[in-house]
């Protein structure tokens, strides 16, 4: 009983992760239509900028969640306005090839900086160790993970539903045409929607950066579950993406736990499943013709 | 988009990936092996780019060409040939890419002998052609003992580490330590899968017993159920026979979930003092493993190690000193024959035994090219214990040679 | 009020307009009838700026729009309601209607007025927008251009699918828009409902203007016309 309590908590702490980062994806595809391929480099890059500044500058994991979103905000609004802003009235293949040669780029760029064997991080003190409730000992670092990135999806929930900018994402990514034609400037919106896109995926990096190896790699197996998680969701479905991700991240666990060999195959055959059941995703919207 | 039309591009683009990874040609260059020529080419074949570059990689190629200075710089004029190049390529840890650069090395650069190949399975496919092609192969990276066993050649030396070696060290030490109730978690691939059987082997030589073999995907970032399933049973000891990044995931997650709270100690089945720099000693929290060389240990090593930094601005990791001696031996075998001749060479080898910066009481030993040398059991310093950037080991007993490595008459080599 | 001059579409090699006329007076309520295929909705997108590969001008007001982002069109006064309705599954009823930015403060109406109107409405105003019936729809894609203050609406099919009941609500609504002195472009494959609300009639055939009626000659050849259309 104890373990299936911790297996809980690791896959939604695991699923956090995921679901953050697949919240960025969505937004960003949403607005822009762009399957931005580099959101693994950019939650690779939030760990590493936090590592950095911790070395450089001693700036510590609370800053960091504040300060690293922020400069990778910036990040995504340079690479949104540089190049992604060109290619944008072509086919959405070339935007998925921009961001995928973007992601080796990134990749080696931090290769050739930092090396491959992985950057060292301090973690706050108040996050180590355990919550012990009874006989159950919880580690306080996981149950931090899964409360902050619950707080974050339900803050940007809010900002989606209650929210004029929400709104006008919700629409465009809804019915990006129609919206134009109602009077309102999505392309205003595509911007700023970018960076906060790759925010989200920074975000997950500053938070897994005390937990995970900090390396340049540490975004390529990421990337590849996060596209399941956002088929799973429905691709575009904001609800759908975190929901997903918390499901993926529980199907990591208890597939490790009871079927290790099998753990990430299943995130797969859950993914032909639902593609097979709903080609939608779990809360996505069956196309218009 | 459609969906499908998504999960259709993200198809190709794995393919995209897989087909990137088969580009990057090495550098050519046409050539002549005949040592009349006055040319010998020594070639490193190992990982430039991935994941083990750190601690072994380009910085493994610095320490070949320092072999070769060395080496000039003794013999002068008497050097009986004046011109040694050193070239590399990089085999990104698959086999068949080992497979057809070493094929290139060979024949297209004239290389007379290749060093280092880490990984397993890329270190067995190189044997194979240096086996084909009757020229040398010094491996240094890998650790499977099937290159001194049942894939062992007459061109092909180990020279460093192996499974056995590891295992031997890190679970028969801890087992008599006390710690004789063990989980292994290890990686589901040929190093992972040997490893646990090494470790299982000694640690029941030593009277322990081994209870789940947890088998883990590769690579992997979230180890936290592992652990706890590992932790339920409630054993001694988790030996861990990840290695890297994985292993740095790992050892976070096991300091994550408060085990050595909870008497349960870590042990690493492999590691390198690149991965203690990149993760910091607070992380290994004292954590015992096995150390094939360590830059500190004498005056001899910190003399080396100094001009390595020179070089390279970093400390070297045992890889790095076992490729300068490989290559400093080969040289000097070279030097003693007069030729580059690959069996004159195997015949001046086997059987020799050596002192060098890298091999204490060093002998290769003739049955199965097995090079067997002096390794210790080290310990990861706590942050206090610390005096310089990467004095991060201490060494708490040395395994003399002739039991660090698996005995000779149990090899199931033959060079027939 | 509207000036179509010139109008050239193409769909990559396809020309799907060849030189199309097309003048709105102020106040006018005038429909595009024509076989399926025969450009009308292209037509009505291109004024929208919504089908960017045109040659030709459109000039609302006297100022030449032609090259204007549609969002910039909405701004100057063009309200769109296009064949599906276009309501937002994502968005509430309310939220569906205050989507748009009001343009025209003075002859925009009010979220209560759009309520008294469309008393539906008011009852979801937070159900999402796809939960209400196809005629619901139709009021709310009309009430949201209305909302914004618009000076001309460009409809596509308003009465496509709707149940007669519906279809002769629809047609008060736009009897009641035109009587508030709102311009009206609209796209109607149903002649009887055209001839009831509209006061000029443009025939389209395979991309050129066949002729431009007003309402009397358009209800006099009525049958004439239903056979030339094949409705």
């Amino acid at each position: 009983m104890n373990e299936i309590l911790q297996y809980t908590l690791q896959g939604l702490a695991a699923g956090s992760f995921y679901a953050l980062a697949a919240l960025g994806l969505a937004i960003i595809f949403g607005v822009l239509g762009v399957v931005n391929f580099a959101h693994g480099a950019c939650y690779m890059l939030g760990a590493v900028v936090a590592a950095v500044l911790q070395d450089l500058l001693g700036l510590n994991f609370w800053l960091a969640l504040l300060v690293v979103p922020v400069v990778m905000f910036v990040f995504g609004v340079v690479i949104e306005r540089l190049l992604v802003s060109r290619l944008i009235a072509l086919d959405p293949l070339y935007n998925f090839l921009l961001t995928f040669g973007l992601t080796l780029l990134l990749v080696d760029l931090v290769k050739r900086q930092y090396g491959v064997s992985g950057l060292p991080y301090t973690r706050p003190d108040l996050l180590t160790g355990q919550i012990t409730l009874g006989a159950l000992r919880l580690p306080t670092y996981q149950v931090f993970v899964l409360a902050f990135s619950l707080l974050v999806c339900a803050a940007v929930w809010l900002l989606m539903t209650r929210t004029r900018i929400g709104m006008i994402v919700r629409a465009s990514t809804e019915k990006s045409e129609l919206t134009r034609a109602l009077g309102v400037d999505v392309n205003r919106w595509v911007t700023p929607v970018f960076g906060f896109g790759i925010a989200l995926a920074g975000l997950a990096g500053v938070l897994a950066a005390p937990f995970r190896a900090i390396t340049a790699d540490m975004g390529s197996s990421f990337i590849i579950i996060l596209f399941a998680v956002v088929v799973i969701g429905g691709l575009g479905s904001i609800v759908g993406a975190v929901v997903a991700g918390f499901i993926v991240g529980l199907v990591e666990a208890f597939g490790q736990a009871y079927a290790p060999a099998l753990s990430q195959i299943a995130i797969f055959v859950l993914m032909a499943l639902v593609i097979l059941v709903r080609p939608a995703g779990l809360f996505g919207r069956e196309e218009n013709a | 988009m459609s969906t499908k039309r998504i999960v259709a591009t993200a198809v190709v683009t794995a393919g995209v990936l897989a087909l990137s990874a088969c580009g990057n040609a090495g550098p050519g260059g046409a050539g002549s092996d005949e040592f009349t020529d006055g040319k010998l080419v020594l070639a490193v074949l190992n990982d430039q780019s991935g994941v083990y570059k750190d601690l072994s990689g380009p910085n493994s190629v610095k320490a070949v060409e320092m072999a070769v200075a060395d080496f000039q710089e003794r013999h002068g004029d008497d050097a009986v040939v004046e011109d040694v190049e050193v070239t590399f390529a990089d085999h990104q840890n698959k086999p068949d890419v080992a497979n057809t650069k070493a094929q290139e090395l060979y024949d297209r650069e004239s290389a007379d002998i290749i060093l280092d190949v880490p990984t397993s399975s890329a270190a067995l496919a190189v044997a194979t052609q240096a086996a084909e092609k009757e020229k040398l192969y010094f491996n240094i990276g890998a650790a499977t003992t099937e290159l001194t066993n049942a894939q062992c050649n007459k061109y092909t030396f180990h020279w460093a580490y192996d499974t056995y070696q590891l295992a031997n060290a890190t679970g028969t030490a801890v087992t008599e330590g006390g710690a004789t109730d063990w989980q292994i978690i290890y990686p589901d691939y040929a190093f992972g899968q040997d490893m646990d059987k090494s470790f299982t082997a000694a640690i029941e030589a030593a009277g322990g017993t081994v209870g789940d073999h947890i088998a883990t995907p590769f690579p992997n970032d979230n180890f936290s159920t592992f652990l706890t399933r590992a932790a339920s049973a409630e054993p001694d000891v988790i030996g861990t026979m990840q290695a890297g990044g994985d292993l740095i995931n790992l050892v976070k997650q096991y300091n994550e979930g408060g085990y050595v709270d909870q008497g349960i100690e870590l042990a690493v089945g492999l590691m390198f003092i690149t991965d203690i720099h990149s993760l910091g000693v607070e992380a290994f929290n004292g954590v015992n493993f096995a150390e094939a060389w360590y830059w500190n240990f004498d005056d001899e090593n910190r003399a080396w190690a100094d001009r390595f930094m020179e070089e390279t601005g970093t400390r070297p990791s045992f890889a790095h000193a076992a490729n300068y001696s490989a290559a400093t031996q080969y040289l000097e075998a070279v030097q003693a024959e007069g030729t580059d001749d690959a069996d004159t060479i195997v015949g001046h080898l086997e059987g020799k035994e050596i002192d060098d910066v890298f091999l204490k009481n060093g002998k290769i030993r003739a049955e199965d090219h097995r090079v067997i040398h002096d390794v210790y059991l080290a310990r990861v310093k706590t942050a206090d214990e610390v005096t310089e950037e990467w004095d991060y080991e201490e060494i708490l007993a040395t395994i003399p040679a002739e039991e660090a490595f698996k005995p000779v008459e149990d090899s199931t080599c033959s060079f027939g | 009020m509207l000036e179509v001059r010139g109008l050239d579409a193409f769909y990559g090699d396809a020309q799907a307009l060849h030189g199309v006329d097309v003048t709105v007076a102020p106040g006018e309520v005038v429909t595009l009838v024509g076989r399926n295929g025969a450009g009308k909705t292209t037509l009505l997108r291109s004024v929208m700026g919504l089908h960017s590969d045109v040659r030709g001008t459109v000039t609302l007001d006297g100022e030449d729009i032609t090259g204007l982002h549609p969002h910039q069109r909405a701004r100057r006064g063009l309200g769109w309601v296009q064949d599906d309705r276009g309501i937002y599954a994502s968005l509430s009823v309310e939220e569906n209607l205050t989507l748009p930015p009001v343009t025209d403060p003075g002859s925009a109406w009010s979220l209560s007025q759009v309520y008294d109107a469309f008393p539906v409405l008011a009852d979801r105003r937070r159900a999402p927008g796809t939960t209400l019936s196809g005629g619901e729809q139709q009021m709310l894609a009309v009430a949201r251009v209305l909302r914004t203050g618009a000076r001309m609406l460009l409809l596509d099919e308003p009465s496509e699918g709707l149940a007669p009941v519906i279809v002769q609500r629809i047609r008060d609504i736009l009897l009641e828009v035109k009587a508030r002195g709102t311009t009206v472009l609209l796209v109607e494959q149903n002649v009887k409902f055209a001839a009831t609300v509209a006061d000029r009639h443009y025939v389209l055939a395979e991309g050129s203007v066949a002729a431009d009626l007003d309402n009397a000659e358009f209800t006099a050849r009525q049958s004439e016309l239903l056979e030339y259309l094949g409705i």
